[in-house]
């Protein structure tokens, strides 16, 4: 029995460990509510290393970028092409921070429009997997954010905090398959669900079969899920789909938020109104 | 104790790499997975309880920074632990060939495990259609890669031993 075990020992290892990430994965499943210390570690651990990176990686994006449009000037005259080069490095720059300049500063006009805490916070990184849609933003529990807060941008509706460390959190984007978020249609005020559909943005489930949904309908959040504040932009409508059998109909949303190219977001505490709705529709909250 | 400091060090390299590089790649959403490269090498060249290990520590990791449950890819990268373990005992996988087909099956196989458990314990929403939009090109640039990873892992490993031999 022994020498069994001892010549097995690596097989008997990988099948323990599989078991034993079945059972992770179906805690995990159960209760999303609670955190991981593990994770949460590794995450506050990497924090500085990605935001390095990922300025890195963003300055060498928009050198790179800046270079391409040089080339053409380059070959003209040697002398011009280095003038023009500073000038353009210079200019890019002052591209780069009238940008970042605008972007925050419609950030700023967004948040004053907010009610409760709120938080500006820079996107240090991305979901490692194409099978998920998550973001590491650089505040975490230290500058007050927490689990369940409703993270969004001036274009409309991000995600919420879905993990903290110290001083960083990973935000579930509405495009994820696990995210919900409670939401209306505002010319109809059809209510239903919009879940993420990944690549394909999100879709809104539950909207009964004789609703008025059309293409182009603005979709914004019911503030019913104890999350995300009402009438907050979610998407616009792409396609309605009454193929289904059944009582209800599903619409393809188009994020209104610029999710892939995002760089800052707003993390919003939610208010005592926003909570107090969410205990009331109890049944219709979002998946955590 | 150094070959697990060069583990963790190729680790914390590859997750920074999915983590922020390739999104900023023209890649069309695909993120090919270089901890799998890893998890394969641990396959290939790490016979111990410390390899399964190791392999299951990747996938946790990446579980860790990812919007998925814990455990998703922790399973997966101990199940392609396990197939290239197997393998590599009953079959010739030294050459550069039978490695870059390894690495691109595993990578497919990685994919088709995470999606099964997803399918089992969450929603699918969007996932067949991430699935087949990303799969090929993920398994085709992760066993593109796999080559000059590997080298560089074992030339590694080679110092790494040849100064603990001198020591």
């Amino acid at each position: 029995m022994l020498e069994f075990i001892r010549r097995n020992r690596i097989v008997l290892t990988s099948g323990s460990l599989l078991l034993i990430s079945l059972l992770l994965v179906s805690a995990s499943v159960r209760s999303r509510r609670r955190s991981d210390p593990v994770a949460t570690l590794l995450l506050e651990t990497m924090r500085p290393l990605q935001v390095l990176v990922s300025d890195s990686v963003g300055a060498l994006a928009s050198a790179w970028s800046r270079y391409v449009t040089l080339v053409g000037v380059r070959a003209e005259n040697e002398t011009l092409r280095r003038r023009v080069a500073e000038l353009e490095q210079s200019a890019g720059r002052l591209v780069e921070l009238e940008e970042t300049n605008q972007r925050l500063k419609e950030l700023l006009g967004f948040r004053s429009t907010l009610e409760g805490q709120t938080q500006t916070a820079q996107v240090s990184g991305r979901d490692p997997s194409s099978l998920f849609q998550s973001l590491t933003i650089d505040k975490g529990e230290h500058e007050g954010v927490r689990k369940g807060f409703a993270v969004l941008s001036p274009f409309g509706v991000v995600g919420h905090v879905v993990a903290t460390s110290a001083h960083a959190a990973r935000v579930l984007l509405i495009t994820d398959h696990n995210s919900g978020v409670d939401a209306i249609v505002q010319r109809s005020r059809a209510r239903g669900i919009v879940a993420g559909a990944l690549a394909d943005g999100c879709v809104m489930k539950y909207l009964q079969r004789g609703e008025d949904v059309q293409v182009g309908d603005r979709v914004a959040t019911s503030g019913l899920d104890g999350i995300f504040p009402r009438g907050m932009p979610i998407g616009e409508v792409a396609d309605v789909s009454r193929n289904h059998r059944g009582l209800l109909q599903v619409a393809e949303i188009k994020p209104s938020a610029p999710l892939e190219r995002i760089e800052e977001v707003l993390v919003v505490a939610p208010t005592a109104q926003v909570l107090e709705a969410g205990d009331a529709s109890e049944p219709h909250a979002p998946a955590p | 104790m150094r070959t697990f400091l060069l583990y963790l060090l190729a680790t914390i390299a590859a997750l920074l790499v999915q983590s922020t590089v390739w999104h900023w790649l023209p890649l069309g959403g695909a993120i090919p997975d270089l901890l799998l490269i890893l998890c394969v090498y641990l396959g290939l060249h790490q016979h111990t309880v410390g390899g399964a290990l190791g392999a299951f520590f990747l996938g946790y990791a990446q579980d860790s920074f990812s919007g998925s449950a814990i455990g998703l890819n922790a399973f997966a990268m101990s199940l392609v632990f396990t197939v290239v373990y197997l393998t590599s005992r009953r079959l010739w996988v030294d050459n550069a060939v039978s490695k870059v087909v390894l690495v691109f099956l595993a990578s497919v196989i990685k994919t088709l495990v995470v999606v099964a458990l997803i399918a089992i314990f969450l929603s699918t929403d969007g996932l067949w259609t991430t699935m087949s939009r990303h799969t090929m090109i993920e398994a085709v640039v992760a066993a593109a890669l796999s080559p000059p990873i590997f080298a560089l892992l074992a030339r590694t490993r080679q110092v790494v031993a040849e100064e603990q031999e001198a020591a």
